[in-house]
């Protein structure tokens, strides 16, 4: 636990204004401090908030002012990442709730019990970006013109699925060529990523060599982003002890190959001092020899 | 696979429901009595700081502690003490998972919880819970078990299953359920070591009462002194105005806001026969001669 010493002086709290109205002639023609008085604060801190004639300050609603000794502090949290959840079934809560609770969150709420699995969705995100006109070729027909350029024809599903995927294009001009790759055959139109790729606008960039690279402007609208049906479920969520400390379960592959890096300045000379012919070369290490 | 956790230490943005202060108090360092701890609602007392781009936005971090001059008013020393909030709750099952029965856990009933925090179990709010244990046996001294504590790492609501064990005897475990008042939480650590899989970590017991934490901030305590003097007040003394009135010996130190800071008798000690001068004597006025006003002494 984290200990933070401060000192504060009550002498900044502490009354010392004598208004005028809390003064009085004595038998004498004295002037005194008429102590009863109840504007006469005077080496006292006071509850409530008072001003320099004594009376008390009052907030925006006309409530008297709680005095108070203030100190900022800062609270932090150290949190650790535990590892990965582990889903479960379960049974859910009856009768389903009809409408979100006021201010559902399914942060705050969790997985609030009856909740079906649509509270979670969230509204459809329209994403829209530039890139490269890389997925142009991907929905060109197998025909060229007598240039050798390709020739895209609408309509014409090139997906390796066409019976559900749509990839293709579906219109062209002489400025630009609009496509869709990855929509619904049977919604074409609401489903997918759609690219417009523009013919006589070009864009430049440079590779990670500094190289010069140019290709047609393209634009792309996706309009399923979010959480819906297709990639939305509802789980319980456990911990098991094997899997703390693990991002993701772990994959077993029947090759394995471990590359000791270069921990050790000399591991390349090692590996060397093992290859005595040109044959070790194909056999050392099972193959997997990387120098 | 990869392994190895990730951590970082963020500014806490609780709310001041998990949030509970004590503070004790104590005249001097030396004081002798033991300390008794007085809690505070840190509703009244703790205001989190907004954020000045989003005013219905915590800061995050920044916290005001406004402690009032009511409670905190008097020379000496106060410990205040800053934690999270902590709910007592009885165990009411240690058991399995029916379809996971390594997985083991301690099971809540809801309904036990005070309303106002029962949103906390719901599934999954309890992650990162921490759960401190009372003996069972009471009042043989200190009743709770000391340094052993587990962390709650998934509550899910949960039913009871009976499972038949044969020769008439029968176990229970838990499926998940909505419908369930149970709260089922799995803790760490909770596994048996690997080379003496009977040793499994101790989790609780039924009808066990326990201490269950938030971990949404790390506790901290405060002590403040609250002193009469410090370098501004001393300041009074050697740079403030002063005055003295030469009919009555009255001394006269004004704060930098020309109020009256302190009065002081002066005058002489004297021999009672011989008139001789023995000590010139400065003594503290605790009555206040009003009639020192510095502005009005001045306004001539």
């Amino acid at each position: 636990m984290e200990i933070i010493r401060k000192k504060r002086n009550l002498e900044n709290y502490t009354i010392r204004s004598i208004p005028k109205s809390v003064l009085k002639k004595d038998s004498n023609g004295k002037t005194i401090i008429d102590e009863s008085n109840p504007n006469y604060y005077y080496g006292k801190i006071p509850v409530y908030k008072v001003d320099k004639e004594g009376n008390f300050r009052l907030d925006s609603f006309g409530q008297k002012i709680l005095n108070t000794i203030n100190i900022d502090i800062f609270l932090k949290q150290d949190i650790d990442d535990m590892g990965l959840f582990s889903d479960q079934q379960f049974i859910p809560k009856t009768p389903i709730l009809l409408s979100e609770p006021e201010g559902f969150n399914s942060f705050e709420y969790g997985r609030l019990a009856g909740a079906p699995v649509n509270f979670y969705y969230s509204n459809v995100a329209t994403i829209t970006g530039t890139t490269d006109d890389g997925l142009l070729k991907q929905v060109k027909s197998y025909r060229k013109d007598l240039s050798g350029n390709d020739i895209y024809v609408p309509n014409l599903n090139v997906s390796y699925d066409p019976k559900n995927i749509f990839n293709g294009v579906l219109s062209e001009n002489q400025d630009e060529t609009l496509y869709k790759i990855g929509a619904n055959v049977s919604d074409i139109q609401n489903t997918g990523v759609s690219f417009k790729t523009y013919k006589n606008i070009f864009q430049k960039t440079f590779d990670e060599y500094g190289k010069e690279l140019t290709f047609n402007k393209t634009e792309f609208t996706a309009s399923n982003g979010g959480w819906n049906q297709y990639n939305t479920s509802l789980s319980a969520n456990i911990k098991k002890e094997e899997y703390l400390g693990i991002v993701f379960k772990p994959e077993v592959k029947s090759v394995v190959f471990i590359n000791r890096g270069i921990a050790d300045i000399f591991e390349r000379h090692s590996l060397l001092s093992e290859i005595k012919t040109t044959n070790d070369i194909d056999t050392n290490r099972g193959g997997f020899i990387r120098i | 696979m990869a392994t190895g956790n990730y951590g970082t230490i963020r500014p806490a943005d609780v709310s001041v429901e998990d949030v509970e202060i004590f503070y004790s108090y104590t005249p001097s360092r030396e004081s002798i009595t033991s300390v008794e701890l007085i809690s505070l609602d840190p509703a009244q007392v703790l205001i989190p700081a907004a954020n000045p781009n989003n005013v219905t936005e915590i800061f995050g971090g920044l916290y005001t502690l406004k402690l009032p001059t009511s409670v905190f008013g008097t020379k000496g020393y106060y410990s205040i003490i800053i934690r999270p909030k902590q709910i007592r709750v009885t165990i009411q099952d240690c058991a399995v998972l029916i379809d996971n029965q390594d997985v083991k856990g301690i099971v809540f009933d809801i309904n036990q919880i005070p309303l106002e925090l029962q949103n906390r179990f719901e599934n999954g709010n309890l992650v990162g819970y921490r759960v401190e244990y009372i003996k069972e046996q009471t009042g043989t001294g200190q009743d709770k078990i000391q340094n052993l504590f587990r962390i709650i790492t998934s509550n899910n609501r949960a039913l009871p299953i009976t499972q038949n064990q044969g020769n008439s005897n029968a176990s229970q475990a838990y499926t998940f359920n909505d419908n369930s008042t149970s709260v089922f939480c799995t803790v760490t650590p909770a596994s048996a070591p690997s080379f003496k899989p009977n040793a499994t970590p101790f989790i609780g017991n039924p009808q066990q009462e326990v201490i269950i934490t938030n971990t949404f901030f790390n506790p901290v305590m405060m002590e403040i002194e609250m002193v009469e003097f410090d370098e501004e007040t001393l300041a009074y003394a050697l740079f403030s105005n002063q005055t003295k009135s030469l009919e009555d010996g009255i001394y006269t130190i004004y704060n930098f806001g020309n109020e009256i800071y302190r009065q002081y008798n002066l005058y002489e000690v004297k021999d009672q026969f011989s008139g001789k001068p023995l000590f010139e004597v400065r003594e503290q006025k605790f009555t206040i001669d009003p009639t020192k006003d510095f502005d009005d002494i001045t306004n001539f």
